[in-house]
């Protein structure tokens, strides 16, 4: 994809004073282009990309472990201080053994992702195999890169499985593309690496591991106020990945914590005695 | 977010027969993040008179000691419980004291007044006072709890089913506000006795 160069080709401005050329003549070819015309020009930039970029309200996190790629998400969509769903897809199917992870402007990486989608499909069908995540993850974070700076706001992890086993790359929309055994993305993210973290171990079953993403993804809904809705869980291996579970978080809260019953009616008693 | 969305909250109350009944979240927050599930919005002044407070927790909390402490001085000079209207007239006094440097909540006031008539009021941090027959709300989540409320609200009702139509409106709005919500607490109040209840809502 070729970036847009027209708005360098414009001529010069003319200054005031058009006779002291002398001064300008190594200058002739500078590239110059509009100027919106504002008091606070660096200000008004950074308010204009700032109205555009929505914060990265949502928890999402990939691991790696002995069976493949472990990929878990909230279903929250907000707007500022509003809920504007609980029932939003932010684990992307990029193709049926890749899978991407949706943090950050929900346009962005529904298009983005589906891009790719369509680039690793053209990559298959020219080379006759399928493209490797790192290829994949390449792909996305050079398409990325082309519009850094432009306000977009993706922030996604590529998880797949490909001859060389399971791969995990992070990639955002600076550019930036990592590799690592384990992510998370999203304002929830301190919260759900938190659990993470003290419970990883490479070698656990396919069940323990998505317990642990499960339950990580609960506790990063219970701390944040930005994510929450559905905890999806999708497995990545060898034959490509399938979705173990969507548990509303709601639920879940109860099932890890059940309210011991007597207490409820302990403080109707008490209220009803005064 | 603005100042009053800092630690997030929602109140709302309802008007019943010769009842009435004022709920609040539990929610305490710094911005997005959630510190505390039990934090308590909505105060007793008296036996037929309770404040609810949404917004800056700590304003929540400095108002409602000095609404106390002059309840206090009043019951001991008149020998008597201030009636639900003299009370918002004086929170509103207070709260338009510090007009140039305000505290930084909403109150929402529900009481019995003589004869048993329920009484509630809202006012915005510099102290108008909004009366209303009905419903009152406020906080973070007040938009779509005037929406709730106007759609569950029944004239006269009960203080049972004001207790089921108050707390569904409470938790079906909050579960559409980041800032507010993780369960809910319930005051239903009658001439004879005032129930208080926790709900069970949801925790994200």
């Amino acid at each position: 994809m070729k970036l847009d160069t027209s708005g360098f080709e414009t001529s010069m401005p003319t200054i005031g004073f058009g006779s002291s050329n002398d001064m300008l003549d190594g200058f002739s070819t500078v590239p110059s282009f509009d100027l919106p015309r504002t008091t606070d020009f660096d200000g008004f930039q950074k308010e204009a990309v700032q109205m555009v970029k929505p914060a990265r309200g949502t928890t999402t996190l990939a691991f790696i472990f002995k069976e493949g790629v472990m990929v878990a998400a909230d279903s929250r969509a907000s707007m500022g201080g509003y809920i504007s769903s609980q029932s939003v897809k932010k684990i992307i199917e990029i193709n049926p053994y890749m899978l991407g992870t949706m943090a950050g402007g929900a346009a962005d990486c529904q298009f983005w992702h589906r891009n790719l989608g369509i680039k690793c499909r053209l990559h298959e069908l020219a080379n006759k195999r399928r493209i490797s995540v790192s290829g994949a993850s390449k792909l996305l974070a050079n398409m990325l890169y082309s519009y850094r700076g432009m306000g977009l706001s993706v922030g996604t992890m590529i998880a797949g499985w490909d001859e060389t086993g399971p791969g995990l790359y992070y990639v955002d929309n600076e550019g930036g593309r990592l590799k690592g055994d384990r992510f998370s993305v999203g304002s929830g993210s301190p919260y759900a690496y938190g659990v993470l973290d003290s419970g990883y171990k490479f070698d656990m079953s396919v069940e323990e591991a998505s317990e642990l993403a499960r339950r990580s993804i609960y506790h990063a809904t219970f701390r944040d106020g930005a994510s929450g809705g559905v905890a999806s869980v999708y497995h990545v291996g060898p034959n490509g990945w399938k979705k173990l579970s969507g548990d509303d978080v709601g639920e879940l809260h109860y099932h890890y914590y059940p309210v011991p019953p007597a207490i409820a009616e302990q403080v109707m008693e008490e209220a009803a005695a005064e | 977010m603005s100042i009053f969305e800092y630690n997030g909250s929602a109140v709302v109350a309802m008007v019943g027969k010769n009842c009435f009944a004022i709920a609040s979240d539990r929610r305490l927050g710094v911005q997005l993040q959630t510190i505390a599930t039990d934090f308590k919005r909505i105060s007793k002044i008296h036996d037929r008179l309770f404040i609810g407070l949404s917004g800056l927790a700590t304003d929540v909390q400095t108002l409602y000691q000095r609404l106390v402490f002059r309840h206090k001085l009043y019951q001991l000079r008149e020998e008597r419980d201030m009636k639900p209207e003299t009370f918002a007239s004086l929170v509103s006094a207070i709260l338009y004291e510090k007009r140039f440097g305000p505290y930084l909540c909403q109150p929402v006031i529900a009481g019995l007044g003589e004869d048993d008539k329920p009484f509630i009021c809202t006012m915005d941090s510099i102290g108008a006072k909004e009366l209303a027959k009905d419903f009152v709300v406020s906080g973070t989540a007040s938009e779509s709890l005037y929406g709730a409320c106007e759609a569950m609200y029944k004239p006269d009702m009960e203080a049972e089913e004001l207790f089921e139509t108050i707390s569904q409106a409470l938790l079906s709005s909050v579960d559409r506000d980041c800032l507010s919500g993780w369960g809910g607490h319930v005051y239903v109040v009658t001439p004879n006795e005032i129930k208080e209840r926790i709900l069970k809502g949801r925790m994200d």
